[in-house]
């Protein structure tokens, strides 16, 4: 392919071996997405280990995302809110878990699907992203971010990662907002939220949604969503960690118990 | 059990051990006419039965080649068994071998709330077929009779079926015993009939939203001159006695205790005010003041957490409800198209006429265009400031 050949990837790998992933240069043009952070042993084969495992009758690996997170775009910035539940399976493993890792000052990612992977993978798309501003003395924009991770989703894609997660940044562009999956799927958009509460979180701010709320408004439809979520939803709860995306960087707005936001919300039921 | 007699359930106990089992798993709530000579023939599933050939083979591969189903027979040690063994063997896992003809899967938004005025139930209209819009105004809510309504979710078929046959019971009831079943006896009716179903694919799950108080109530409620819509609880009933104890006259008392065993007895816990019934075809039986069922449910339950309260005016909980299904709607592919309302208060049920979402859809994409126009307006004034 010509792009092969302009950037020199196949004289690399011809001259110097499999030791590639280690010289600087080869990731300074693929930004580490051609060489594997993992190298899988010959002979196993994960995706199709996987597709036995998944077929009917068969047993049946459920990746459930069980939590929910949402964040939406509007006037003022970028809102992103999460809560704070880790369960394997039915047992609850922790009620105060940070689901949102913060890249950089103007750049966060939130975590949803299995949490090992999507902490590995997330500060791996912050080394990344350090490294970018390192060596091109700009920030790296929203978009290509959250297209690195999107990559490094692509290059195990099948072997059973489960990761669901929304980058959220402001660059040059203004706002952004992407989701990307372990699927490979990268989907910019105005509002989104994923995670097995992500439906009750919908119906709330899709009701609520206005393109010019006020940053009040924008933090109370925030916790709202989280806060109806965890209700329904037995694998979200613990607590509402907000994030607000400002131009100047993110801040952090709350972190409030969902059991008194619920009990607020609810004065006037049955 | 007066209700078991109702059903004839004990009769449907004893013809599992008669009948026949073969691999067609909704057998056991038939009754095989040949084997009823001891029956009452006033039994609650009466059928026609057609020709055994036909039962052997499952409907979905009615009048299909033969050599696919001794193939099948063959695949599966189940059905080998099945025909082997009689009496001991459950229909129901029959079915099992029995391969679906595409996957079955039930799209919808239904809802039903109680408040101060009555219950509210909502439901959308897209009938869907594993990916075709095969009705998109279909009718999802049934009523049952004058104060009961039923949401429907599942298999459109088979609800429409039972929601005949609950109707059918409630009437016969009604004419056998002069007052109207009430919703919770409605809703364990509905439940065991559905019970001998358990573990084949039949899929209804149904909201029951009813006014109880039937005639009897309504004089009492004369007498006490109690307010419309007031739910009676036992203990409303022994503070109500205190009370008129305390500061009746003397003429109200004496038909009070005319009335006698009727009226304040404990015994006979005679309730009047909405009720709301959730029936699922696996067994649950649940009574609450909010349920929402269907594929769209997520996005309805949030609005409706939000929102429903029990001193909302009757137009705040339908614009609620018709809020939550138009959501539902909206991010759910399986729910669409209009959003029926009924409300059901002491006077029965009305409908509200059919709302097509799509004018929701449009008038609500006109307000954003218009707030995003402010804003870039607003943004300029700025700007130029």
């Amino acid at each position: 392919m010509a792009l092969f050949e302009v950037s020199g990837f196949r004289s690399y790998s011809e001259v110097r071996g499999r030791q590639t992933h280690l010289a600087d240069r080869t990731n300074h043009y693929n930004f580490g997405t051609k060489t594997q952070e993992f190298a899988v042993p010959v002979g196993v084969d994960p995706s199709g280990f996987l597709k036995t495992c998944n077929h009917d009758g068969g047993v049946c690996i459920d990746m459930n995302h069980g939590t929910t997170t949402l964040a939406f775009k509007f006037r003022h910035g970028v809102i992103v809110a999460v809560d704070s539940r880790a369960s394997a399976g039915r047992y609850l493993a922790s009620n105060d878990v940070n689901k949102v890792i913060e890249i950089n000052p103007y750049l966060l990612g939130t975590m949803s699907g299995s949490a090992a992977d999507c902490q590995y993978w997330e500060r791996l798309l912050a080394k990344e992203c350090r490294l970018y501003r390192l060596r091109n003395n700009h920030r790296i924009s929203v978009a290509a971010a959250s297209k690195l991770l999107c990559n490094m989703m692509l290059g195990y894609r099948g072997m059973g990662l489960s990761v669901g997660s929304m980058i959220c940044g402001w660059d040059k562009q203004g706002p952004g907002l992407y989701y990307v999956d372990d699927n490979g799927t990268r989907l910019s958009g105005r509002m989104f939220s994923t995670g097995c509460g992500n439906g009750y979180a919908y119906g709330v701010i899709d009701s609520g949604y206005r393109e010019d709320m006020t940053v009040e408004e924008a933090y109370e439809l925030g916790r709202r969503g989280i806060a109806h979520a965890t209700h329904r939803d037995a694998y979200s709860g613990g607590v509402v960690n907000m994030y607000h995306m400002q131009e100047d960087g993110w801040i952090k707005v709350c972190k409030e118990d969902v059991s008194e936001l619920i009990h607020r919300y609810r004065k006037g039921m049955f | 059990m007066a209700l078991q007699d109702l059903c004839n359930y004990h009769d449907i106990l004893v013809d599992d051990a008669t009948s026949e089992s073969a691999p067609f798993g909704k057998r056991i709530g038939f009754k095989n006419m040949s084997g009823l000579t001891l029956r009452n023939s006033t039994s609650l599933f009466k059928f026609y039965i057609p020709a055994p050939e036909y039962l052997e083979g499952s409907p979905i591969q009615f009048g299909q080649v033969s050599t696919i189903q001794s193939s099948k027979d063959i695949l599966h040690p189940d059905s080998i068994l099945q025909s082997l063994s009689s009496l001991t063997a459950p229909p129901l896992a029959s079915s099992q071998s029995v391969p679906l003809p595409f996957p079955m899967s039930h799209g919808t938004t239904t809802l039903a709330f109680m408040f101060q005025g009555g219950v509210l139930a909502a439901a959308d209209t897209r009938s869907s077929c594993s990916g075709l819009v095969a009705c998109p105004a279909a009718q999802k809510i049934l009523p049952i009779h004058s104060h009961l309504v039923s949401t429907t979710s599942g298999t459109s078929a088979d609800c429409a079926l039972w929601k005949r046959i609950l109707a059918r019971e409630l009437r016969l009831y009604q004419l056998r015993h002069g007052r109207r079943l009430s919703t919770g006896g409605a809703a364990k009716l509905l439940s065991h009939m559905l019970h001998p179903f358990k573990g084949t694919k039949l899929c209804v799950a149904a909201t029951l939203c009813g006014w109880d108080g039937g005639e009897v109530e309504e004089c009492r409620d004369q007498d006490f001159d109690l307010k419309d819509c007031r739910e009676v609880t036992k203990s409303q009933v022994r503070s109500l006695e205190k009370s008129l104890d305390a500061s009746l006259d003397k003429a109200q008392r004496a038909s009070l205790e005319a009335d006698g065993q009727l009226s304040l007895t404990r015994k006979k816990q005679s309730f009047s005010g909405p009720r709301l019934f959730y029936v699922c075809s696996d067994g649950t039986r649940l009574q609450g003041s909010l349920f929402s069922v269907g594929s769209g449910s997520p996005y309805a339950y949030s609005i409706l957490d939000q929102g429903v309260e029990w001193k909302l005016t009757v137009d705040e909980a339908i614009s609620i409800a018709r809020e939550a299904v138009y959501r539902a709607t909206h991010r759910d592919a399986y729910s669409g198209n209009f959003v029926d309302i009924y409300h059901i208060s002491s006077k029965g049920w009305t409908r509200r006429s059919r709302e097509d979402l799509k004018e929701e859809y449009y008038r609500e994409k006109e307000k954003r265009t218009k707030e995003k126009r402010d804003v870039a307006g607003l943004d300029s004034v700025c700007a130029e400031k």
